[in-house]
């Protein structure tokens, strides 16, 4: 009989399509709007004083490119949450990191008002004290949880999800302190924390999020293999060969670092690691060395789409694109769920 | 004679709790042994420490080189463990986990070549699992799981075979054929074969060595006949039986003499 | 007969006697105001009752009651959505006053319930601040004082409105915060400020009064004039937030303008102030002196600086 395994012609097959949907959705998203662009106008006068230009190349442009380094870069941190805790229903909220990059945002938001350093201005845009403020407050929270969840050397899985949860409730309850607190207009930008969003202009920013993120997710995806055993139990991958105590604590890092740093950017925008993992297990199947590129690509296509919904759903006014994410990701899982349930997990 | 593993007054305590007492233990290339005690006389904790997963004090030698000298990768070629139970709370095929047997022969970053594939469908087919290898693990029965976790160990081609309590969820079919498989590794491919167990009379059957336990320490070591005697088991287990010989094995056979 | 007659008079007589002592009862109270005690919930309000001349009945603000300067020195009964329940009945006060969309209406119930008399006022548009001004005034017993703020203000209106009459609108857009960028909408007073500024708001076809407004919107509205009066801008660095959008005519043409006013963003008595704000902002031309002798025409032909 035939035995189904991932083989060469699996991977580049489902690599391929969803590269495909991604550019075809980064094209498209860069195309829709609550305004309409007329794109050959936007191109036949790239100078700086046509609106079309504008809103294709400064305002719509860098929106897809971090949505798509944002919703892989979470999509790829859930999956190897969930392998490190052993743990279906992690996601990268649970480490704690988020917590700790918006309240760390939300501090440098109130006591650093004028929000804006001097290196700023042009084609890159501006760098502001706010991500900085945040990313700090992203390791600080990833240190601490380090700290209580080592015993003996390792990153014991049960701490590790016990010290994070924790970890965010506390801090959800300070930033809920914050918002009591602060004026009307302060508030506003606390929902971005909470809620997260992708705009901005800056392409220095865009880069470097891609540049972090990409390294992040190829080396991430290099311990693929690491990834499958440690998911049969710490003992049972460690008798295949994996030194599970470092693998523990190089996964810990990388993605916390990664996690700090994209919700210093945007926020916390949640649901993408906690679904799209999921998703592409049901489709995929488990072996991460597929799930992982995969469950990337997935991310970015569908976080493309949330953000572009985002700012033509309530238009003039842009929503949150977390609540796009967990209120149309939400049903569509469901909906897998029901129809491929056979194949789910049974704890 | 070169012992494929050696310890010599190994101890071990969990917290305060000393489980394993000065065990010194010899198992020799090629030999089939089988390691006996009621709950709690330190046979999955000697077993652990057998394979790198618990470190205790005392020295452990693995074809005479400290255990500690190896890596992990090189130490899943020459050992193969099959836990008690095990639990997989991600949905893989049989195929894949059997597959994961195979992960310290290729590099991490390459999938599984044709080699690969082909001793882990060996190793299906030599443990009945090989219909459902396009199953999920999770929707198998117990025993079904318990042989191809089997399987997957005898995909990583090991050495030296470490099993606990093997025929735990296995039907009686299963279990004689479990055993008798084991039997035919150890004659056929040398294969060590060390294995907890916790039903005598299968043990006293199939394994020509047997290492009695007792509260951390070994109490008999020797053959069947040595080892299974009334006395023994009604001063370890605390139960009195009688013992007599199977005149087609000649293997000492227990019969419980229940208070009625 | 004489008996019916009697018992008629009599009846009349004691009418008579009783609407004599009420109305006597009411003129005594409308010339004699008994001192009176005013918390205030809301810094809109504090500003209202001082410019009211109430300011000496007001015996409790919020933290960010900061305009006039006395208020600043008044005890302190809370922030600005939550006032402390218990502060507020310490003061002991007879009237205290809030804003319906803003003071937590179950707070609103807690006192009423324990005998304070709580009023809510709407400040959602211009009418309801200038009716709200007029209730407050006749609530506490001088409505003439509320008449005349109002008739300050309204002239206030009136003398910016003819001012930027001939001026052609200009399309504006007016922020309260740049990371994320919130502006405001429709169904907003400051809304209607715009308008009466001779401006018009990008945002203003929205529903909501305030909103997150995405980059790509406000190059495809290209609004002629950029207000950030939100916290935290400085003048200056504000126009690097936009310098990379320069098909925005607020941007090409230096009209980006951080202005930080409460006078703007507070619905109070001094939206008339804060409306000449806006409009010096919106039409500057229209507020040249006419230095040079005679305001030619409609006095808007001023050097657009």
């Amino acid at each position: 009989m035939v035995v189904k395994v991932l083989d060469r012609r699996k991977m580049i097959f489902v690599n391929g399509v969803l590269l495909a949907l991604l550019t075809l959705s980064m094209v498209a998203c860069t195309l829709l709007g609550p305004v309409h662009l007329d794109l050959s106008r936007a191109l036949r006068d790239l100078s700086f004083a046509n609106p079309d230009a504008e809103i294709l190349f400064r305002a719509r442009l860098p929106r897809v490119l971090l949505g798509v380094a944002i919703g892989g870069g979470m999509a790829a941190c859930g999956v190897v949450l969930q392998a490190l805790l052993g743990n279906p229903l992690a996601c990268p909220q649970m480490l704690g990191v988020s917590g700790g990059a918006s309240l760390g945002g939300i501090l440098g938001l109130i006591l650093f008002p004028n929000w804006l350093l001097p290196i700023a201005g042009g084609l890159l845009g501006e760098i502001s004290w706010v991500p900085l403020a945040a990313f700090l407050g992203a390791l600080c929270s990833m240190t601490l949880v380090y700290r209580f969840s080592l015993f003996h050397g390792r990153l014991h899985p049960y701490h590790l999800l016990l010290s994070g949860v924790i970890f965010n409730s506390f801090i959800a309850a300070v930033i809920m302190f914050l918002n009591s607190i602060i004026d009307f207009y302060q508030a506003q930008g606390l929902l971005f924390w909470l809620m997260g969003s992708l705009s901005t202009r800056a392409y220095l920013t865009v880069a470097f999020i891609w540049a972090y993120i990409s390294f992040g997710f190829l080396w991430l995806w290099a311990k693929g293999l690491s990834l499958n055993l440690i998911t049969l139990g710490e003992e049972a991958a460690m008798q295949l060969g994996v030194e599970t105590g470092a693998l523990q604590r190089q996964i810990f890092i990388a993605s916390s670092l990664m996690i700090g740093a994209m919700v210093s950017v945007s926020g916390m925008i949640g649901f993408i690691g906690l679904m799209i993992p999921h998703v592409m297990r049901l489709i995929v199947g488990s072996d991460h060395r597929l799930l992982l590129p995969a469950s990337f690509l997935a991310g970015g296509i569908f976080l493309c789409w949330a953000d572009t919904l985002a700012r033509v759903l309530l238009a003039p006014a842009e929503l949150p694109v977390g609540i796009i994410t967990a209120f149309f990701g939400g049903p569509f899982f469901l909906f897998l769920l029901y129809r491929e349930g056979r194949k789910a997990l049974t704890l | 004679m070169n012992p494929a593993i050696q310890t010599r007054d190994l101890s071990f305590a969990y917290q305060d709790r000393l489980v394993l007492h000065d065990v010194s233990l010899s198992v020799d290339r090629g030999e089939m042994i089988g390691i006996l005690g009621p709950n709690g006389s330190g046979k999955t904790t000697l077993l652990k420490i057998f394979s790198a997963v618990l470190h205790g004090q005392g020295a452990v030698k693995i074809n005479d080189r400290d255990i500690e000298t190896y890596g992990r990768r090189d130490l899943s070629k020459l050992f193969a463990v099959v836990a008690q139970e095990s639990r997989v709370n991600f949905p893989y095929t049989v195929a894949e986990v059997v597959l994961m047997g195979r992960a310290s022969y290729h590099s991490a970053f390459a999938l599984e070549g044709k080699k690969d594939l082909e001793i882990a469908r060996a190793s299906m087919e030599l443990t009945d699992c090989l219909l459902f290898a396009n199953r999920y693990l999770h929707e198998l029965s117990g025993g079904e799981k318990q042989r191809v976790m089997i399987a997957r160990a005898l995909a990583q081609e090991p050495e030296i075979l470490l099993l606990d309590e093997p025929s735990a969820f296995l039907d009686l079919k299963h279990q004689v054929q479990v055993f008798e498989l084991l039997r035919r590794l150890n004659r056929d491919r040398g294969l060590t074969i060390v294995a907890a167990l916790h039903d005598l009379n299968l043990a006293s059957l199939f394994f020509p060595r047997l290492v009695m336990l007792r509260d951390g320490k070994i109490y008999r070591d020797g053959s069947p006949q040595e080892v299974l005697t009334e006395a023994t088991i009604e001063e370890v287990y605390g139960i009195r039986v009688r013992i007599e010989q199977d005149p087609v094995s000649e293997k000492p056979q227990l019969f419980i003499c229940p208070s009625l | 007969m004489k008996h019916f007659q009697r018992l008629i008079t009599l009846h009349l007589l004691t009418a008579g006697l009783f609407v004599l002592c009420n109305s006597a009862f009411v003129a005594h109270a409308a010339s004699t105001p008994r001192s009176q005690r005013i918390v205030s919930l809301a810094p809109s309000v504090t500003e209202t009752l001082f410019a009211l001349g109430f300011g000496n009945r007001v015996v409790g603000v919020t933290t960010y009651c900061d305009y006039p300067a006395e208020a600043r020195k008044l005890p302190k009964i809370g922030g600005f959505m939550n006032p402390s329940l218990e502060a507020v009945v310490a003061k002991r006060p007879d009237f205290v006053i809030g804003v319906s969309s803003a003071t937590d209406p179950v707070k609103a119930r807690e006192m009423e319930r324990l005998g304070l008399k709580v009023t809510l006022i709407s400040l959602a548009s211009v009418n309801d601040i200038l009716s709200s001004i007029k209730s407050i005034a006749r609530l506490l017993g001088s409505p003439e004082a509320g008449e005349k703020l109002v008739d300050k203000i309204t002239l206030q209106f009136d003398e910016i409105k003819k001012r930027v009459a001939s001026a052609p609108r200009r399309t504006t857009l007016l922020a309260v915060g740049l990371r994320p960028l919130v502006v405001v909408g429709g169904k907003n007073f400051i809304n209607e400020l715009i308008f009466l500024a001779g401006g018009e708001n990008i945002a203003g076809n929205a529903d909501q009064p305030w909103l997150n407004l995405p980059d790509e919107y406000v190059v495809a509205k290209a609004p002629q004039v950029i207000i950030e009066a939100g916290m935290g801008s400085e003048r200056g660095d504000s126009a690097k937030h936009w310098g990379d959008l320069k098909s925005i005519p607020a941007v090409r043409e230096h009209r980006v303008y951080a202005y930080q006013s409460d006078k703007i963003l507070r619905p109070g008595p001094r939206i008339g102030e804060g409306l000449e704000e806006i409009a010096r902002l919106v039409h500057p031309e229209c507020f040249a002196e006419a230095k040079r002798g005679v305001n030619k025409g409609n006095g808007c032909e001023g050097p657009r600086p």
